[in-house]
C-alpha cells in the first residue's frame, strides 16, 4: 500500500526482456519474458490515475484499466483479476494479442513524452498469476434457467458470450466446425503470440462451468439450422470469416501460393502436435523457401514471422503502403525485422511468373495520393517503376471474407449485406430472424480478437434482454388467463 | 403602480415560486451601549447614545432614495417623570409607582385594524385589573423618512398604563412579558404584519425605525426632551440584505441588541421546539401555555435569539447568565477549572446559539454587552473616571475627553461585561465571571455526567454482524463501488483524512444520474458567504466541539444537578463494539427498530414502513424508552432497508411532532454510511449517534486482504478520526462550532427530492426544483437490491463518479468531444466547432439546464442585424485560476488571449508577477484585467491592485465553498514564493473566511476600501450558489458591489476534499435566476452586473444563463480544455501531463497551448451565440436577459416534467428599471479624509520643496481607510514622489476601520489616540504608529489601542503600536514589521513573513497555522506555552545575538516612535528582560534560514519534524 502511483516522471518504460532474435527463431515460443513482481508493480504505479482514462476509452471491451493497474502496482492482484476479468473473458490472451499500441497504451495519455504505461503486459502479469494462484474459477449462477442457447462457432466472440450468459443461469451450447474449440485463437493466431495452453485452459474453464461444446459440427451438414433453431430459444451466429481475399494478378493460380490462413493452421497444428499431411510433404513448410508475403496486416505478421520460424531463406513482405499507414501493430513489424524479414513497402504485386510453381514475383511500386474514406493515403500504381523478387512459396495474406453463411446453413430468409457479413440490428444485434442473433467477424468483417470479445458480451446482454423480456411476456400472459 | 405595491407584488410572487423566503434575510450591523455606572439616569447618557448611534452610519446601508435606512434604533430606560408629565398635561394624575408604557406600531392605512388592535390591547390590559391612562400619538418628523420608509410606515403609538395591583418590579415586569404575548396572539391574522410591540415595560423603551442612524432624533423629537433621562442607552444600526422597509426588524428587540449572525439559527429555532414540552419555570407556572412559541415563525435571527432571552429572563435567571448559557465561551485547555466547570454546565444545558455576535442587552438589574466565542465582531469599550462605560462595535464613536478615560479594552471572545445598574457597579469581562462561576456549585454538578468511554471500556472489540459473502450484497445494496472504497474510504483509513480531488464535478446531479448512489447526494451542504463567516476547523479546532449528550434532556428553565444526569460522548460515531453495550447496558431503557420493508409483500411498501417506524418509534417512548436504536443490519434477499436518512428525518420530525423528542436518543446503525458527508446529513436530521457498522466490516475485511499496513484497530480509529475531522470541517462551513447547535438544524438543501416529502421529514429544508418521492425512490432501492441479491457478482461496480469510466457515472466532458474540440480550435474550424457543440447538446441529460428547450415568441432576424462578435467578447472571462495552480505558461497563455479579445482573464489568488503589468513589444499583454483579492491575500500590493480594471473578491469557490486552501509546500516553487512573499517550499495556507469580512457590514467596508486604492476599478464579488443566495447578493449589491458572480457547485479546483467537489454548493441555474429575480424586486439589478461561471461549454450555456439573468460569464475548465487539458485531474499532485495544473519544469515544457487556440474557442462561441440570438429572433444579449419566457421545460431521460418543477426557474419580478446593469462605470462610495490630504499635499509641495511632507488632521471613527486613496495617487503618479521624501500624516483621534490600508513607502501615519479594526490592512511598505494622546493617564500596555485584525495580508512596511491589539493580530501578514503590547486570541495566525513583537500577554491560539515570518512575546509570566499552537511552530529563548540585536533594534524604533514606557524599561534592563523573550519560529523555515535560530532542544526537534 505504500507504493505511489503517477510514478511515470521518475520511472521509465520497461518492457519485460525479450529474447534475442536469434534464440526466438528456434521455437515457437512467447518473445517476452514475463514482468516478476516486483518490475510488474514498478511499471503498473507509472499510471496517471486519469480523470478521463483514454486507455479504457480506446479499449474495446473498456477494461477499467486504471483500476487494475493500481492494484497490481499496490501487488493486490487478486482484486486486479476480480476487475479485469469482469470486463474481459479472456484477459490473458488480449494482454498477449492486443495490438496494444493502437488501442490502450497507443492512447496513453503520458505516452507522449514520457512513453505509455506497459498495459498489455501488466495484464498479463495479473491473469497469469491469476491462473497460477488458482483465482481463475468456472463459473457458478446464483440459479439454473430452463432457457438454452445455441452459440455457432467456438471462437473469442462465441466464447465469451457463452461464458456471459452461464453466469446468468442460461443453458449453453456451443457448435463448432473445427476439432478443437478456440477459433482463430487455436488455430490461426502463432504459438509465439499465444502459447496454445493458454487458449486450452480456458476452453477447459467454460467446460467446467457447464458450457457444452460440440466439435466437429458443421451447421447445415452435420445438422440442419433448423434443427438449432427449434433445440434453443436463442441463437448466436459467431462464425468469423474465414475466406480468403484473393489477388486478381496474373499468375495468381500456380502452385505454392496459399491463403495465408492454410499457411497458418498447418503451422499451428503442428504445434499441437497433429498430423499436417500437406505441411509434412513440404508444401506448406516455408522451410528453406524464398517466401514472400502479400499483405501489411496482422495476418502478413502472422505469416511472416511463422515463416522465418520455419527456417525460410529469406522472407519479404509486401505491403502497397508505408509503414506510417500499416493496418498492424507497429511492434509486429519491429519484432518481425528483429528476426531478419524484409519489408517492402510501397510495393505491389503485379505479376507472378513460374512453371506450374510460383518462382517470381513481379513488383510494382506505388505512390500515395490524397487520404481516403478511411483517411489513409490512397496508393497509386506507378507502373513502370517495377522489380523482380524471387519466390518459392508466395502467401496471401489481404484479408477475409466472409462465407455465404445462408446458403451454407441453407437459411435463405437469412439477410445479409452486401460485402456478405449478416445484417443485424445494432442496437439489439439481432438479425432479421426473431431469436437469431449474430456476432463477431461474421458481422463487423475481419478484426481484432477483443472486439469479437466485446461482441459476444454485447450479443449475451442483448440475448438475456431478449429473453427475459419473453418470460415476463409469459408471466403476464398467465396472469391474463387466470 | 408605487414602488412598495410593485414590491409587494414582486414578493408574493417570488415567494410562491420559492425563490425568495424572509427566512434567507440576514441583517448585521453595529451596536453598542452608554451606561452610567451609578445607575442614575442622566439626560448626557440619552445624548451619548444618540451621538454614538449617529457615528455608525457606516456600518449599515441606505435604499436609493438615499433616506431611507435599513433600521437605527435606541433602548432607553423608561423616564417615567417625563411621560408622566405628559399624563399630567392631560389632566389625569398618575399614581406614584411606576407605570408601564407599551411603543406600539399599528396599521396605518387600514383604520378599521388599527382600530381593532387598540381595542384588544386596552382588553387585554384592563383584562388583568390595570387602569389605562391614555394612548399617546408619538411625535414624529416625516422629513427625516425617505419614500419608501414613509410607504411602510406604521402609526406609532405609545399606551400608559397603571400598575394597579401593585406588583413588584419583577412580577410587574413578568406581568407585561405575558400581557405582550397575550395581546400578539390575539391579533388577527390580517393585522399581525402591521402590528408590533417594541416595548412594553416600565423599566425599559425602544425607539426605532427605518430612517438613518443621524435622523433618529430628528425622526422622534421625544429624544431631544431635556426630560427625557436615562441610566443605560442601547443603541443599535441595522444593515440588512433586503430593501423591503419593515420596521419591526429594527433593532433593539425588547431584551437584546444583535450584530452578527447565528448561524445555528434553524438548530436552535428546533431545539426550542423540542425543549418546550419540558420547560417548566414556577416563576411562569401555567402562563408558559401562554408564551409558547418561544420563537415565533418569521423571526429573524436576532428577534429569535431576543425571545429567547426575554423567556429566560422572565424565569428567573440573571442576565449575564443567560448570555453564558446561549452564547458560552469555549473550552480552552488552560481554564481554570472552575471556569471550565461553569461552562460544561451551561453546555449541559443548552445548545449555544452560536456563530458571530456582538450583543448588548438589558434585563433586570443588568445591562451587559458580551461576544461570541470566536470573537467575530468587533466590541470595544472605554471607562471614564465619571463612572460612564461606552461599549460598541468602535472605538470613538463618543467624543470622550482623554483625561478621563480610565481604561480602554475590548471583549474578548466568549466572554462579557456588564453593569449592574441597581447596585451600580461596573463588572469588568474577568470580574463578571469570577461572579458567574460562584453561583452555584457547577464543579459538584458537573460529576453527575457519565464519560461514556468510562461505561464501555472496549471500544472497538471484533463485532461482526455476517459472513464475507454477504458484504458484497450489503455494499452493493448501499450503492457502494470500488471507487468509493479505494478512493474515499482507504484514504481516511490510512491518512486520516478525507481524500483529496482536484477539478470540478462534471457529472449529472443525483436527480438526473441514472446510477442511484443512495439519498444522500441529494442533500447539499450549506456553507457560509458574506453575511457570516466559515470557520477553520484545523486550526481553531480549540473553539470547536463534537461532544454528543447521550439522555434524557431536561427543563432547560431549570438550575440544578439534574441538568447533568446524562452520558457524555466525545463524538456522534460509535463502534459496533459500543453500540452493542450500550444496548446491553441499556436494556428496556432501550429499543431496536427495525428499518426495512419486505419488497416480496404487496402490502407492505416504503412509504408505509416509514410510517409504521414512525408509530413504533412514538409507542416505544411513550413506554419508557429513552434510547432508540435504529438499525437496518438485518437486510437479505427479501428485506430491503429503508434509505437511512429517510427513517432518521421521519422519526426525528414525528417525535418532534408528539412533543417526545426530547425524552429520547436517536442512534442509528446504518449500512449506507460511509464517507463525511453521509454522516452529517445524518446528524443535521436529527440523529444523535451513528454507528457505521458495514464500513467498519468493509474495513476488517480490507485488513484481511492485507490492503492497509496498519493494525486493524489503528485502521478503524484513523477512519474515526477521518469522520470526526471531516464533521468538524462541515460544520465549520456554516460557522458553526458545536455540534449540538448543529444537530437536527437541516443544514442542507435538498435538490430533487419530492417536496412534500421533504416537507414532511426534513420540515424547513429547502427543496426547490421538488423531485424523487416515496415511489420513485423505492423502485430505485429495490432496482439495488435485486441487483444484490439476484446476480452473482465477484466484484463491485467500478464506479466512475468521481473519475470517468466508460461504463460509470456520465461526465459532461466526454473523451471525444474533448478530442473534437481540441481539433476544432487547434485547426480553427467552426464546422468541427460545430460538431463539438451538437454532440455536446446531444449527451444525456446531466445539467438542470439540459431540462430546458428554447421556445420561439419572435421571429427569426437575419444574422446581420446581431451584435457584432467583438460585443460579446468582453462579455467572456476565463475563470479565476491562479498562477500557482496554473502553470505560468498556461496563465500567461490565458491572459494574452483574453486581452487580445478584450475578454477578461483574473490573476487568480497569488499575486502576478509585475513584470507582466507592462505590455509586450508585440502589443500582447500578460496582464490580468481582473485581480483577485481571497482570504490569503497572498501577493495583494497596492501595485498590484492599481494595475487591473476590476478587483474579484472571492467569497466562496465552486469546488469547495466554505474551505480555505492549501498550497502544500513542494508546490511552492521558487517563482511562486515570490509572487505570494513566501518561501520557497513552506506551505502557504488560505484561511476559510476573509479575516476582514465575518459580516455584511464588514464586506462594505472592504469594497470601500478597495474602490480607495483603486479609484477607478469596479469591485466583483464571487459567490457559490445556494438557496438564499438572493438576499445576499441583494446585500452585496448594496454594499456598492459593481458585479456579482455566481458560481456554480461546479466550478473547478486545483485541491479539495472530494466531498466538498461533490456536495457543497448548487447548480448555477437555480443560483442565478434566483440573484436576478431578487434583485429585480429590490431595484437594484441596473446597478450591478451579473457574471456566472461553472461548466459553461457552449453557445446555448451562454444564451441560457442570460435569460435567467447573466450578462457575463466565466469559461474555466473548457479554456484550459483548448489549452490542452485532458481531464486527467491530477492538479492536486503537481504531475500534469499536459503542462497546464504543474509547477515541474520538465512537465511545463509538455504545454502545448497558445493562445489563438483558446482565442478561437471564444470566437466560436461568440459566433454561434450570434447564431441562436438570430433564430430567437433577437439582436443583442441585453435584450434577452431575465427573458424566461424564451425557455420551456421538457421531459427527458425519464425526468418528467411531472416530477421535476422548474418554474421557479421561470418566475419574473417586474421592475421599472432595465434587467441588466446601467452603470457605465463603476458605483462610487463616499471620499476620504484622503480627498483632503492629496489636495493639501500637492499644495504643501508647490509650495515648498522639503525632504518631507507633514499634514495634521483631527480624526473620527468615521474617517475610514486613510492613506489608500493616497496610496493610489503616489503609485499613479511615481514621477512626483521619491521614496525618501517621506509623506508624514499626522492624526488625532480615533481612526476609522483600516486605518493605513495597502499604505505605500513614502508615507508615514501618526496616530494620537487610537484605531478601529483592520489597521495596516495589506501595508504595502507605508509605515504606521499609533499612541496614546500625551493627556490620557492610563497605562498604555494594559488598554486597547488598535481593533481586530491588523496587519491582515500585510506585505511590507511596520506599524507600531503602544498599546494592546485585538483579535488576530498579523493574521497572513506575510512581510510587515510589528510592535505591539500585547494581543487577544489568535495572533499571528497563518503568518508566513515579517517579525512580530508582542511586549505582553497573548491570546488563546497563537501562532495557528504561521509557515513563516518570526514572533518575539515577552513572556513575563511565562505562559506563553498555555496559549501557543504549536503544531507549526517552535519557540525557545532568544539566544542568538542576531536575533537579539534584530529585536532590539525593533524595540528602540518603537520606542523612538511611540515613547513606549514599557519599551524603555525592557532597554534599560535589556541584560536581564531579554531572556523573558521567547522566540517563535515556523517549523518550516527552519532550515531555510540565513540566521537560524539555535534550538534548545534537538532531539524534540527532530522528533517534531518527523
Amino acid at each position: 500500500m505504500t507504493v505511489k502511483l503517477l510514478q511515470f516522471v521518475n520511472e521509465k518504460q520497461s518492457m519485460p526482456k525479450k529474447r534475442t532474435s536469434k534464440i526466438r527463431l528456434e521455437d515457437f515460443k512467447e518473445i517476452y519474458n514475463n514482468f516478476n513482481e516486483k518490475e510488474a508493480r514498478k511499471q503498473a504505479s507509472r499510471c496517471s490515475q486519469c480523470g478521463i482514462p483514454f486507455c479504457q476509452v480506446h479499449c474495446p471491451v473498456q477494461n477499467n484499466i486504471p483500476d487494475w493497474l493500481k492494484l497490481a502496482a499496490e501487488n493486490r492482484l487478486k482484486e486486479a483479476y476480480e476487475i479485469s476479468q469482469s470486463t474481459n473473458n479472456f484477459p490473458e490472451i488480449c494482454g498477449s494479442i492486443c495490438p496494444q499500441d493502437r488501442l490502450c497504451e497507443g492512447n496513453c495519455v503520458i505516452e507522449k513524452g514520457f512513453k505509455s504505461v506497459t498495459i498489455g503486459r501488466v495484464e498479463k502479469h495479473i491473469t497469469d498469476t491469476a491462473w497460477e494462484k488458482g483465482w481463475v474459477k468456472p463459473v457458478k449462477p446464483p440459479k439454473e434457467m430452463n432457457k438454452s442457447i445455441g452459440i455457432i462457432g467456438a471462437g473469442p466472440g462465441g466464447m465469451a458470450a457463452a461464458e456471459q450468459l452461464r453466469k446468468k443461469g442460461y443453458q449453453v451450447m456451443i457448435y463448432d466446425k473445427y476439432d478443437r474449440p478456440g477459433g482463430l485463437l487455436i488455430y490461426g493466431i502463432p504459438n509465439f503470440k499465444l502459447e496454445k495452453y493458454v487458449v486450452e485452459r480456458r476452453t477447459q474453464i467454460l467446460k467446467k462451468s457447464g458450457i457444452i461444446f460440440y466439435q466437429d459440427f458443421e451447421v447445415g451438414k452435420t445438422k440442419p439450422f433448423n434443427y438449432l433453431k427449434k433445440k434453443h430459444d436463442a441463437i448466436l451466429i459467431a462464425t468469423g470469416v474465414y475466406k480468403a481475399r484473393d489477388l486478381n494478378i496474373p499468375g495468381i493460380k500456380l502452385s505454392n501460393i496459399f491463403p495465408a490462413l492454410d499457411f497458418l493452421i498447418a503451422s499451428n497444428r503442428k504445434g499441437l502436435g497433429d498430423s499436417v499431411p500437406n505441411f509434412d510433404n513440404g508444401r506448406l513448410n516455408a522451410k528453406k523457401k524464398n517466401v514472400v508475403v502479400v499483405g501489411g496486416g496482422d495476418t502478413a505478421m502472422d505469416c511472416v514471422r511463422t515463416a522465418v520460424r520455419q527456417g525460410a531463406k529469406n522472407v519479404k513482405c509486401l505491403y502497397r503502403r508505408n509503414r506510417e499507414n500499416m493496418p498492424g501493430s507497429m511492434r509486429e513489424v519491429l519484432h518481425a525485422e528483429e528476426e531478419g524479414v524484409e519489408f517492402k513497402w510501397l510495393s505491389v504485386p503485379i505479376n507472378i511468373f513460374g512453371n506450374k510453381q510460383v518462382d517470381a514475383i513481379e513488383v510494382a511500386k506505388v505512390k500515395l495520393g490524397e487520404p481516403d474514406a478511411s483517411g489513409r493515403e490512397s496508393p497509386k500504381i506507378l507502373a513502370k517503376d517495377t522489380f523482380k523478387l524471387k519466390a518459392d512459396m508466395v502467401i496471401k495474406a489481404i484479408g477475409f471474407h466472409p462465407e455465404p453463411l445462408p446458403k451454407l446453413f441453407n437459411h435463405p430468409s437469412l439477410q445479409v449485406t452486401k460485402w456478405g457479413t449478416i445484417k443485424i440490428d445494432h442496437e439489439t444485434m439481432m438479425t432479421n430472424q426473431p431469436g437469431i442473433f449474430a456476432a463477431g467477424d461474421i458481422v463487423r468483417g475481419a478484426a481484432l480478437v477483443v472486439w469479437a470479445i466485446r461482441d459476444g458480451r454485447d450479443a449475451a446482454k442483448s440475448i438475456d434482454n431478449y429473453l427475459s423480456k419473453n418470460i415476463n411476456k409469459e408471466e403476464t400472459k398467465q396472469f391474463a388467463s387466470l | 403602480m408605487n414602488k412598495i405595491k410593485l414590491l409587494k407584488k414582486n414578493i408574493f410572487a417570488l415567494s410562491k415560486a420559492g425563490i425568495y423566503n424572509s427566512k434567507n434575510e440576514h441583517d448585521a450591523c453595529g451596536v453598542g451601549l452608554v451606561a452610567a455606572i451609578d445607575g442614575n439616569s442622566k439626560r448626557s447618557i440619552v445624548e451619548a447614545g444618540i451621538t454614538a448611534l449617529k457615528a455608525l452610519w457606516h456600518r449599515g446601508a441606505v435604499d436609493a432614495d438615499g433616506k431611507t435606512g435599513d433600521g437605527a434604533g435606541l433602548q432607553l430606560a423608561y423616564p417615567q417623570e417625563f411621560f408622566k408629565d405628559y399624563i399630567r398635561s392631560l389632566g389625569v394624575e398618575p399614581s406614584k409607582q411606576n407605570i408601564a408604557v407599551g411603543m406600539f406600531f399599528l396599521p396605518r392605512t387600514d383604520l378599521f385594524n388599527q382600530e381593532v388592535c387598540r381595542t384588544i390591547v386596552e382588553k387585554e390590559i384592563v383584562n388583568i385589573g390595570n387602569k389605562i391612562y391614555c394612548w399617546r400619538s408619538v411625535p414624529i418628523n416625516l422629513d427625516a423618512l425617505g419614500q419608501k420608509a414613509n410607504e411602510t410606515r406604521p402609526e406609532i403609538e405609545q399606551i400608559f398604563f397603571e400598575n394597579s395591583k401593585n406588583l413588584n418590579e419583577v412580577e410587574f415586569e413578568k406581568e407585561l412579558f405575558i400581557l405582550r404575548r397575550k395581546i400578539e396572539k390575539r391579533i388577527p391574522s390580517d393585522s399581525k404584519k402591521d402590528f408590533y410591540i417594541c416595548s412594553l415595560s416600565s423599566k425599559s423603551i425602544v425607539y426605532k425605525g427605518m430612517f438613518l442612524a443621524e435622523q433618529i432624533d430628528v425622526f422622534y423629537p421625544d429624544l431631544n426632551h431635556k426630560e427625557f433621562t436615562s441610566n443605560f442607552a442601547i443603541f443599535h444600526q441595522r444593515y440588512s440584505t433586503n430593501t423591503f422597509p419593515t420596521w419591526s426588524l429594527a433593532q433593539p428587540f425588547r431584551v437584546l441588541s444583535h450584530n452578527g449572525e447565528i448561524n445555528t439559527i434553524q438548530g436552535n429555532t428546533n431545539w426550542s421546539v423540542i425543549h418546550e414540552p419540558k420547560m417548566f419555570s414556577e416563576k411562569l407556572g401555567e402562563n408558559i401555555n401562554v408564551i409558547s412559541p418561544i420563537i415565533q415563525t418569521g423571526s429573524s435571527d436576532s428577534a429569535a435569539l431576543d425571545s429567547f432571552y426575554e423567556l429566560l429572563l422572565h424565569s428567573g435567571k440573571e442576565l449575564p447568565m443567560i448570555k453564558c448559557l446561549t452564547i458560552p465561551e469555549a473550552n480552552y485547555k488552560n481554564q481554570k477549572k472552575q471556569v471550565s466547570d461553569f461552562y460544561k454546565y451551561c453546555n449541559a444545558v443548552l445548545e449555544p446559539w452560536d456563530g458571530p455576535a456582538a450583543i448588548t442587552a438589558f434585563g433586570g438589574d443588568w445591562v451587559i454587552a458580551g461576544m461570541d466565542r470566536n470573537g467575530f465582531r468587533p466590541m470595544r469599550y472605554t471607562l471614564t473616571s465619571d463612572n460612564i462605560l461606552f461599549v460598541g462595535s468602535e472605538t470613538g464613536m463618543v467624543d470622550i475627553e482623554s483625561t478621563k478615560i480610565v481604561k480602554k479594552g475590548h471583549v474578548p471572545p466568549g466572554q462579557l461585561l456588564g453593569v449592574n445598574l441597581k447596585e451600580g457597579k461596573f463588572f469588568s469581562p474577568k470580574k463578571l465571571k469570577k461572579y458567574l462561576i460562584k453561583k452555584n456549585p457547577y464543579g459538584k454538578w458537573i460529576k453527575r455526567i457519565k464519560n461514556f468511554k468510562s461505561i464501555v471500556k472496549t471500544p472497538n472489540q471484533k463485532t461482526l454482524y455476517f459472513d464475507n459473502q454477504d458484504l458484497k450484497k450489503r455494499q452493493i445494496v448501499s450503492g457502494w463501488n470500488i471507487e468509493d472504497l479505494e478512493l474515499i474510504l482507504d484514504p481516511m483509513v490510512l491518512e486520516k483524512k478525507e481524500a483529496v480531488g482536484s477539478m470540478g464535478d462534471d457529472t449529472p446531479i443525483a436527480l438526473l444520474s441514472k446510477n442511484y448512489r443512495g439519498l444522500y447526494p441529494f442533500f447539499r451542504q450549506n456553507f457560509s458567504q458574506v453575511t457570516n463567516p466559515p470557520m477553520d476547523s484545523l486550526r481553531e479546532t480549540n473553539v470547536m466541539t463534537l461532544n454528543t449528550r447521550l439522555g434524557n434532556l431536561c427543563n432547560i428553565l431549570e438550575e440544578n444537578e439534574r441538568q447533568c444526569n446524562f452520558i457524555l460522548l466525545d463524538s456522534p460515531f460509535l463502534f459496533t463494539g459500543e453500540y452493542e453495550a450500550l444496548k446491553k447496558r441499556l436494556k428496556d431503557k432501550s429499543k431496536e427498530i427495525q428499518c426495512l420493508f419486505n419488497i416480496k409483500k404487496t402490502s407492505e411498501n416504503l412509504e408505509k414502513s416509514i410510517k409504521k417506524i414512525q408509530l413504533e418509534s412514538e409507542e416505544a417512548v411513550r413506554s419508557g424508552v429513552e434510547h432508540l436504536l435504529i438499525t437496518d443490519r438485518k437486510m437479505n434477499a427479501d428485506k430491503a432497508p429503508i434509505p437511512m436518512v429517510l427513517a432518521v428525518g421521519a422519526i426525528h420530525t414525528h417525535l418532534v411532532r408528539q412533543g417526545l423528542r426530547s425524552f429520547v436518543s436517536i442512534n442509528v446503525q446504518s449500512s449506507d454510511t460511509m464517507d463525511v458527508h453521509t454522516f452529517a446529513v445524518l446528524i443535521s436530521v436529527g440523529a444523535t449517534t451513528i454507528n457505521p457498522y458495514l464500513v467498519e466490516h468493509t474495513i476488517y475485511d480490507r485488513y484481511k486482504k492485507e490492503i492497509f499496513n496498519i493494525k486493524v484497530l489503528k485502521a478503524l480509529e484513523n477512519y474515526k478520526s477521518a469522520i470526526n475531522n471531516g464533521l468538524l470541517k462541515i460544520m465549520s462551513k456554516m460557522g458553526i462550532s458545536v455540534l449540538s447547535s448543529y444537530r437536527a438544524g437541516y443544514n442542507f438543501e435538498a435538490i430533487g427530492l419530492n417536496r412534500t416529502l421533504v416537507a414532511d421529514l426534513f420540515p424547513g429544508m429547502p427543496s426547490r426544483i421538488s423531485g424523487l418521492g416515496y415511489q420513485e425512490i423505492e423502485k430505485k432501492v429495490t432496482n439495488l437490491h435485486s441487483k444484490a441479491f439476484n446476480e452473482d457478482v465477484i466484484s463491485l461496480p467500478i464506479g466512475g463518479f468521481y473519475k470517468y469510466r466508460e461504463n460509470g457515472e456520465n461526465h459532461y466532458y466526454q473523451p471525444n468531444l474533448i478530442h473534437t474540440l481540441q481539433n476544432a480550435v487547434y485547426t480553427n474550424s467552426y464546422e468541427k466547432f460545430q460538431i463539438y457543440s451538437k454532440g455536446v447538446a446531444n449527451s444525456s441529460t446531466i445539467n438542470i439546464r439540459d431540462l430546458f428547450e428554447f421556445k420561439n415568441v419572435k421571429k427569426e432576424i437575419p444574422l446581420n442585424q446581431v451584435e457584432p462578435e467583438k460585443n460579446i467578447y468582453k462579455r467572456f472571462g476565463s475563470g479565476s485560476m491562479s498562477h500557482g495552480a496554473l502553470s505560468k505558461e498556461a496563465h500567461e497563455t490565458l491572459a494574452i488571449a483574453m486581452n487580445r479579445m478584450g475578454g477578461f482573464s483574473c490573476s487568480g489568488e497569488g499575486g502576478e508577477d509585475s513584470k507582466r503589468f507592462i505590455k509586450l513589444p508585440n502589443g500582447d499583454s500578460k496582464n490580468s484585467r481582473v485581480k483577485q483579492i481571497a482570504s490569503g491575500r497572498f501577493g495583494v500590493t497596492a501595485n498590484y491592485l492599481n494595475n487591473c480594471e476590476e478587483i474579484e473578491i472571492k467569497m466562496a469557490q465552486g469546488a469547495k465553498p466554505g474551505e480555505g486552501g492549501q498550497l502544500p509546500g513542494f508546490k511552492v516553487t521558487e517563482e511562486i514564493a515570490n509572487l505570494r512573499h513566501s518561501t520557497k517550499g513552506v506551505t502557504l495556507i488560505s484561511p476559510p473566511p476573509h479575516h476582514d469580512i465575518y459580516s455584511i457590514e464588514d464586506l462594505a467596508q472592504l469594497i470601500y476600501d478597495l474602490k480607495q486604492i483603486n479609484p477607478k476599478a469596479r469591485v466583483c464579488v464571487k459567490l457559490v450558489a445556494r438557496s438564499g443566495i438572493g438576499t445576499i447578493a441583494a446585500g452585496v449589491a448594496k454594499a456598492k458591489a459593481d458585479i456579482i458572480l455566481i458560481s456554480g457547485h461546479s466550478g473547478g479546483t486545483g485541491a479539495s476534499p472530494q466531498t466538498s467537489i461533490k456536495y457543497a454548493g448548487i447548480p448555477w441555474e437555480l443560483g442565478l435566476s434566483e440573484v436576478h429575480q431578487i434583485l429585480v424586486m429590490n431595484n437594484l439589478r441596473h446597478k450591478v452586473s451579473l457574471r456566472t461561471d461553472g461548466g459553461i461549454k457552449t453557445a446555448r450555456d451562454i444564451i441560457i444563463a442570460s435569460i435567467l439573468g447573466a450578462e457575463e460569464y466565466g469559461i474555466g475548465t473548457t479554456a484550459l480544455v483548448a489549452m490542452g487539458c485532458i481531464l486527467v485531474r491530477q492538479c492536486h499532485s503537481n504531475v500534469c501531463p499536459v503542462g497546464i495544473c504543474t509547477q515541474k519544469p520538465e512537465l511545463r515544457k509538455k504545454f502545448e497551448g497558445t493562445p489563438e487556440k483558446v482565442v478561437n474557442l471564444f470566437t466560436f462561441i461568440a459566433r454561434e451565440t450570434r447564431e441562436i440570438l438570430s433564430k430567437l429572433g433577437f439582436k443583442s444579449i441585453n435584450e434577452i436577459i431575465g427573458k424566461t419566457e424564451l425557455l420551456r421545460q421538457v421531459s427527458k431521460d425519464n425526468i418528467s416534467v411531472n416530477t421535476v418543477d422548474l418554474n421557479s426557474l421561470l418566475v419574473k419580478a417586474v421592475s421599472q428599471y432595465p434587467v441588466y446593469s446601467t452603470i457605465k462605470t463603476r458605483n462610487e462610495v463616499p471620499e476620504t479624509l484622503d480627498k483632503k490630504i492629496i489636495v493639501d499635499l500637492l499644495k504643501q509641495q508647490k509650495k515648498q520643496q522639503v525632504k518631507k511632507s507633514s499634514l495634521k488632521y483631527f480624526i473620527k471613527n468615521t474617517d475610514r481607510a486613510i492613506g489608500a486613496k493616497l496610496s493610489s495617487f503616489i503609485i499613479n503618479n511615481q514621477s512626483q514622489f521619491k521614496k525618501k521624501q517621506k509623506i508624514q500624516i499626522k492624526l488625532e483621534g480615533s481612526a476609522g476601520q483600516s486605518l493605513g490600508a495597502f499604505l505605500v513607502d513614502p508615507i508615514e501615519i501618526f496616530v494620537d489616540g487610537d484605531a478601529n479594526d483592520y489597521v495596516g490592512k495589506g501595508l504595502s511598505g507605508g509605515q504606521i504608529v499609533i499612541k496614546p494622546t500625551k493627556a490620557s493617564k492610563f497605562v498604555p500596555h494594559e488598554n486597547v489601542i488598535i481593533g481586530n485584525t491588523v496587519l491582515y495580508g500585510a506585505t511590507s512596511g511596520e506599524l507600531f503600536a503602544n498599546g494592546k491589539a485585538g483579535e488576530r493580530f498579523a493574521v497572513r501578514n506575510s512581510g510587515a514589521n510589528a510592535v505591539v503590547e500585547g494581543c487577544s486570541n489568535n495572533g499571528c495566525e497563518y503568518m508566513t513573513g515579517g517579525k512580530v513583537v508582542i511586549l505582553g500577554k497573548v491570546g488563546e491560539n497563537f501562532a495557528a497555522g504561521m509557515t513563516g515570518g518570526m514572533a518575539f512575546i515577552y513572556d513575563v509570566k511565562n505562559i506563553l506555552h498555555n496559549f501557543i499552537n504549536d503544531e507549526s511552530v517552535i519557540f525557545q529563548k532568544v539566544e542568538v545575538t542576531y536575533w537579539q540585536t534584530v529585536l532590539l533594534d525593533l524595540l528602540k524604533k518603537h520606542l523612538k516612535l511611540t515613547n513606549s514606557s514599557l519599551a524603555k524599561y525592557i532597554i534599560q534592563n535589556w541584560k536581564i528582560e531579554k531572556k523573558k523573550f521567547l522566540q517563535v519560529t515556523p517549523l518550516e523555515i527552519l532550515d531555510k534560514l540565513e540566521h537560524p535560530v539555535l534550538i534548545q532542544n534537538k532531539e524534540e526537534l527532530e522528533k517534531k519534524l518527523a
